[in-house]
């Protein structure tokens, strides 16, 4: 059998397609949110399915996460994307104790205890500052394209200090930072260095490893880097970063039916349609 | 606790629907009273000594503003970054709004945080105010006999002002009438010790009252206390995650974060703070020699943050997480409410550490734009509490590595 995870974000929508037996990836897939949410996720899913070879019918259950979740009618049942994230880095490092998850307009920290249970997490959700809008808007502003944001923070030498802690006021900063002819590759790390004290400030106390980088941020080079220094610890990179909440979900669709996941299972449920 | 297992309430024959027109009904209770000379006394905290109001002829009133609209007036005068309670109260003294206001008599308020401190002082420039200080060191030996004294001379402006004696008689009954109706919010607030509690969170936060000891609200809670026991709510509405609610009160209109917790699978079984059990806990001695004083203490020992240390929060927190079998704690606190807030830190450490449940801190206003946010946060929340239990249950890690 499969299952399914679909992870409708602010951003970007990700589908992910597992074999219950060994819990392998076998199909997924990416694309920008919009408008009709709930249209753009079932089209995606289809073509998620052709690319495997797969029926609907194969897929025996379907689980939605993400800030767009509950407009996925079409979905089993819905979890935060808080657990799923969690679920999903944890199984590709077992032991992970925490994870950094910066996506387009949201950062969180999520705490797992020993047994890979979520113990807490610190959301920033009211301002764009830690996230990574922040990061688009310093490309729009350098004309530059999100991508290469990083590459050319190698070439920093003496990154800039920007200490507004609203994007908007931040903007402001960097168009001033322009005008006294700092260098872009300063900008850009400045920037990730703002971003990766963000998170330091919601981590709060003390940290345990390992510490797991995923969402779409964790793509962009340097960044990794940036949390290192703030937080004096190793930082992995999930693999496929941008699709590890939706590999959760997945997970969570295959657990389900166990008897093992038959706690969480009541949860989901009861607050699931 | 011995609970019923079969039947169910419908939302129209709840005992919380008589509530629903809670705020006519206490305003026909105080129009008729005012027209046969009683006295109608605003209060704003649950430090205030009603007793001693009522046994001035007073009617002790809340006038704490729950709702969002009267935020933007309040914010003209007032500072933006004030918490919404504080505004809202204001707020409704700026557009005369709020008819209890307007027709009281006389507000008596404390020295409680520096925002509502400071608030008094401008509505006092509106409105008749007596200001309490309130001893914010409660293990201060001297602190107790100042309260007493505090107390004493608020005994004396009310005589004063309405000239009236204040007999010890008339104490000893507003004594009775008050432990007489924090023994029937005791019994309700008990009823959700059951498995499958009769009531929701909400319901029980509707059957407040406005205005103390009104004798319509009391048969209310006296019959709710005979039926309900015997009665279940249909079993999906009652079976959710046990939460143990604390930090800030939630007046009238601000249930909003009451409505997200139970809208998302949980059911408020405790409300450790002032709009719930907190000032119902402890009675007065209806035969102490001195009554001021066994009022003076039965207020001063209500645990709230503006007091230093609060240690008796804490320990109230264990107690009833114990009593009430809560799996989780959500503590809300008022945005720019400094002493909540910085107390979270310890009573986060106090969920986790030693009642070894997962911990929630909900920061928010009247203002519901973040209220998609705060059920992220929350379901998230009892997905941790669930999975908590499956791992219990089996010792198992969980679905990935079965
Ligand atoms: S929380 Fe504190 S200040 Fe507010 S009503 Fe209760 S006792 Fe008064
Ligand atoms: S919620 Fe906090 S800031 Fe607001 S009135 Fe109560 S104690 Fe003061």
């Amino acid at each position: 059998m499969f299952y399914a995870g679909v992870d409708a974000g602010s951003r970007t929508i990700k589908v992910v397609l597992i074999h219950d037996a060994d819990r392998r990836v076998v199909a997924s897939g990416l694309c920008a949110q919009g408008v009709r949410q709930a249209v753009l996720a079932e089209e995606l899913f289809q073509s998620v399915l052709r690319e495997a070879r797969l029926q609907r019918n194969d897929i025996a259950r379907v689980v939605a996460t993400g800030y767009g979740r509950n407009a996925l009618d079409w979905a089993d049942t819905t979890v935060t994307e808080i657990t799923c994230q969690a679920y999903g880095v944890r199984h590709q490092v077992p032991h992970v104790r925490m994870v950094i998850d910066i996506g387009g307009e949201d950062s969180k920290v999520i705490r797992l205890d020993q047994q890979g249970i979520v113990h807490d997490f610190a959301m920033n959700d009211r301002c764009a500052a830690g996230t990574g809008r922040f990061l688009e808007i310093v490309a729009d502003r350098l004309e530059m394209k999100l991508q290469d944001l990083g590459q050319i923070t190698r070439m920093a030498e003496h990154p800039a200090v920007i200490s507004s802690m609203c994007v908007v006021f931040a903007e402001t900063e960097i168009v001033g930072l322009l005008a006294s002819e700092a260098s872009p590759a300063n900008i850009v790390a400045g920037v990730q260095n703002s971003i990766a004290k963000r998170i330091l400030s919601m981590v709060g106390g003390k940290i345990e490893g390992p510490v797991v980088f995923a969402g779409g941020v964790a793509l962009i080079p340097g960044m990794s880097l940036a949390l290192e220094k703030e937080l004096k610890c190793p930082v992995e990179i999930a693999r496929d970063p941008q699709m590890t909440a939706a590999f959760g979900a997945a997970l969570i669709a295959a657990g389900q039916k166990s008897k093992v996941n038959a706690g969480l299972d009541h949860c989901l449920l009861g607050v699931g349609k | 606790m011995a609970c019923a297992s079969h039947g169910s309430v419908v939302r129209g024959d709840s005992p919380a629907a008589y509530f629903q027109a809670q705020v006519s009904n206490s305003l026909d209770y105080i129009k008729l009273h005012k027209g046969h000379g009683a006295r109608v006394v605003g209060i704003m905290c649950e430090y205030t000594p009603r007793e001693l109001i009522m046994a001035a002829g007073g009617i002790p009133v809340c006038l704490c503003g729950g709702s969002g609209e009267m935020v933007e007036p309040a914010e003209r005068v007032l500072p933006s970054n004030l918490c919404s309670l504080i505004k809202s109260t204001f707020g409704y003294s700026l557009e005369k709004s709020n008819p209890f206001l307007e027709m009281a008599d006389l507000i008596v308020a404390e020295t409680t945080c520096d925002g509502k401190k400071k608030m008094y002082e401008l509505l006092g420039q509106q409105y008749p105010m007596h200001v309490l200080e309130l001893p914010q060191k409660p293990d201060d030996p001297d602190a107790f006999a100042h309260w007493v004294r505090e107390l004493m001379k608020l005994k004396i402006a009310l005589e004063k002002r309405f000239s009236i004696v204040i007999t010890d008689e008339k104490l000893r009954n507003a004594i009775r009438l008050m432990n007489r109706e924090r023994k029937l919010k005791r019994g309700l607030a008990e009823l959700m010790k059951c498995e499958v509690p009769p009531l929701t969170g909400r319901d029980l936060l509707d059957m407040k009252s406005l205005v103390a000891c009104m004798p319509k609200d009391q048969l209310q809670y006296e019959n709710a206390l005979k039926t309900l026991p015997t009665r279940v709510q249909d079993t999906s509405a009652g079976q959710g995650v046990r939460v143990l609610l604390t930090g800030v009160p939630l007046p009238h209109g601000a249930e909003r974060v009451m409505d997200i917790i139970e809208g998302h699978g949980g059911v408020v079984v405790c409300q450790e703070n002032c709009s719930g059990i907190k000032p119902v806990l402890e009675d007065i001695s209806e035969d102490a020699p001195d009554m001021i004083h066994a009022i003076a203490a039965k207020y001063f020992h209500l645990p709230c943050s503006v007091m230093t240390p609060n240690t008796k929060r804490m320990e109230l927190l264990l107690q009833l997480s114990r009593e009430y079998q809560a799996q989780c704690v959500i503590e809300l606190v008022w945005r720019t409410c400094i002493t909540y807030d910085v107390e979270s830190a310890c009573v986060k450490r106090l969920v986790e550490d030693e009642m070894n449940i997962p911990y929630l801190r909900i920061e928010t206003d009247y203002a519901p734009s973040d209220s998609a946010r705060i059920a992220l946060r929350v379901q998230s929340l009892f997905e941790t509490v669930s999975a908590r239990g499956s791992s219990q249950e089996s010792s198992l890690k969980g679905c990935c590595h079965d």
